[in-house]
C-alpha cells in the first residue's frame, strides 16, 4: 500500500476524536496530578496514547496540537515546544510498533527512549531561543553545570534529560496500564493494537 | 462572543480585532524570522518591538499585554541575567565584582539579547492570540479549504476544556473523600497517580464512541463545501499584506543563510 494509504487507513473518524480527546487530556491532566506534589507533569500522557493506538503519524499530529492549543489559550511559549511533543508522539508510536507497550517493563524502556528524543530535540529549541535558561526548576541544575565549567549545551542536556526521565517513563508506564484496562471494544477499533498486544 | 475564560480572546473592536487571522499569524512569522535573522544586532528587534507596542495600545489589549509579558518575562529574566552574567563560559569582562561573584559584560549581553528577542515574540503572538477568536480562526482556516477534520481538531478541544476541567474537580474531591494520600510518602503518592488519571482517561474514551457517531451522522467526513456560520472579513489590502511580510520573512531566511 503506498503511504498515503497507509495513513488514511490510522485515520478513521474515531482517531479524529481520540486526537481531539488526547489534546484536552493533555492540556487538563497536570492539573489533576499537581494533587500529588510529584515532580512530574504527565503533559504528554494523551500523546504517548494516541500514538500507542493509532500509529506514529497521529500521535505526532496530537503533540504538535496540543501545543500549538495550549499556546493559543495559555502561554505563546509552548507553542514553541511543539516540535517536541510532536517528537514524543511520533516516538511513542514507533516504539509500540516494536513491542515496547507489551508489558510494564518495556514500557519502562519506551520510556527512555522517549526521554532521549525529547531532549534531542527540546535541547536546540532551548539552546538558541531561550539561552538554555527557561524559568524553571531545572534552571538551577544548568546554573549548577556551568558552574562546574561545563558548556552551555552540555548543561542544557543534562538538566533537560534528567528532568524530563521521570515525566516520560511515568507517562510511559501510565499510558500501558490504562491500555490494559481499556474494555476489548474500543480496543478492537485500533487495528494497529493487534501487533503491539 | 464574550470570553467565556476558556481562551485568551479579549473582546473588542479595534482594526487589529477584525483584521484577517492570516495576516497577525503572518506577523508573528515575520517577527520571529527578523528576530534571529535581521542583520544590525538588536536595533531591528527594538523596532519591530515599538511597532508592536504602539499596536497594542492601538486595540486596547496594551494592559493586558503588558501584564502578561511581566508575568512570563520577569521570572525568565531573574534566572537569566544572574546565571548568564556570573556563569556564562563566554565571560571575559568584568562588570562588577562583589565578594568573590563577578558580573561579566559578555553573559549580561547575551542574556540581553535573548530577553530581546523573547519579548518581541512573545508580544507578536500576545497580538494575535489576544485579538482572534477561536472560532475566526477555524473559519479562516475551512475557508482555504483545509480539511474539516483538521479544523475540527482546533476547535473541539477548546469546546471540551470546561466540561474536562469540572470533572477533574470532581475526581479529585470524589478521591480525597475516600482518603486519597497526597501527603504520605513518595511511593505512596505514586501508586495514587492510578485511581487519580484512570478514571479520567476511561471516562474519556467511552464519551470518545459517542463523539464520534454523532459526528459521523452530520456528514463528517464528507466532501461537500460546507457553509460557516461565522464570516470572517477579507479584503485585498489585507491579502497584499499578508504576502508581503511573508516574502519579507523568506528574504531575512535567505539573508541568514546566504551572508
Amino acid at each position: 500500500m503506498s503511504l498515503s494509504k497507509l495513513i488514511k487507513k490510522d485515520f478513521t473518524t474515531f482517531t479524529w476524536v481520540l486526537i481531539a480527546m488526547a489534546i484536552v487530556l493533555n492540556i487538563v491532566v497536570g492539573q489533576l496530578v499537581s494533587l500529588l506534589k510529584l515532580p512530574i507533569f504527565l503533559d504528554s500522557i494523551g500523546t504517548v496514547i494516541v500514538g500507542v493506538l493509532a500509529g506514529p503519524w497521529a500521535g505526532g499530529l496530537a503533540g504538535l496540537l496540543t501545543n500549538l492549543i495550549w499556546g493559543l489559550i495559555s502561554s505563546p511559549v509552548a507553542a514553541a515546544f511543539a516540535p517536541v511533543a510532536m517528537a514524543i508522539g511520533i516516538v511513542a508510536g514507533l516504539c509500540a510498533q516494536y513491542g515496547l507497550f507489551k508489558n510494564w517493563w518495556l514500557a519502562i524502556i519506551a520510556g527512555l527512549i522517549i526521554t532521549v528524543f525529547n531532549a534531542v530535540v527540546a535541547v536546540p529549541i532551548r539552546l538558541y531561543m531561550f539561552g538554555g535558561i527557561t524559568g524553571s526548576g531545572a534552571d538551577f541544575l544548568t546554573a549548577y553545570m556551568l558552574n562546574l565549567g561545563k558548556d552551555l549545551f552540555g548543561s542544557v542536556v543534562v538538566s533537560v534529560f534528567t528532568s524530563n526521565v521521570i515525566d516520560k517513563v511515568v507517562t510511559a508506564v501510565l499510558a500501558w496500564g490504562i491500555l490494559n484496562a481499556l474494555p476489548k471494544r474500543t480496543l478492537s477499533r485500533f487495528p494497529r493494537l493487534a501487533s503491539t498486544s | 462572543m464574550r470570553s467565556d475564560g476558556t481562551t485568551l480572546y479579549i473582546e473588542g473592536s479595534s482594526p487589529l480585532h477584525s483584521h484577517h487571522p492570516f495576516g497577525k499569524l503572518a506577523l508573528v512569522l515575520l517577527t520571529g524570522v527578523m528576530v534571529y535573522c535581521a542583520p544590525g544586532g538588536w536595533i531591528p528587534d527594538a523596532a519591530m518591538l515599538a511597532l508592536i507596542i504602539i499596536l497594542t495600545a492601538a486595540s486596547g489589549i496594551f494592559p493586558a499585554v503588558w501584564k502578561f509579558a511581566l508575568r512570563t518575562i520577569l521570572p525568565l529574566s531573574l534566572f537569566m541575567l544572574p546565571i548568564h552574567g556570573f556563569l556564562n563560559p563566554d565571560n571575559h569582562t568584568p562588570l562588577l565584582t562583589w565578594q568573590s561573584m563577578t558580573l561579566y559584560r559578555e553573559g549580561l549581553l547575551f542574556a540581553g539579547m535573548i530577553l530581546l528577542q523573547l519579548t518581541t515574540i512573545i508580544t507578536a503572538s500576545l497580538i494575535f492570540v489576544f485579538t482572534t477568536h477561536p472560532a475566526d480562526l477555524l473559519s479562516a482556516l475551512k475557508n482555504t479549504g483545509c480539511p474539516p477534520s483538521l479544523a475540527y481538531l482546533f476547535g473541539s478541544p477548546l469546546l471540551m476544556l470546561p466540561a474536562m476541567r469540572t470533572r477533574i474537580n470532581t475526581i479529585q474531591s470524589a478521591q480525597r473523600s475516600r482518603g486519597l494520600d497526597s501527603d504520605g510518602n513518595i511511593l505512596k503518592r505514586i501508586r495514587a497517580l492510578g485511581p487519580l488519571v484512570a478514571p479520567l482517561v476511561l471516562g474519556a474514551f467511552s464519551e470518545i464512541e459517542q463523539r464520534a457517531i454523532a459526528l459521523e451522522l452530520r456528514g463528517f467526513r464528507s466532501q461537500c463545501k460546507q457553509t460557516s456560520l461565522r464570516e470572517v472579513p477579507d479584503s485585498k489590502t489585507q491579502q497584499i499584506l499578508r504576502w508581503l511580510m511573508v516574502l519579507t520573512a523568506l528574504l531575512l531566511l535567505l539573508y541568514k543563510v546566504v551572508c
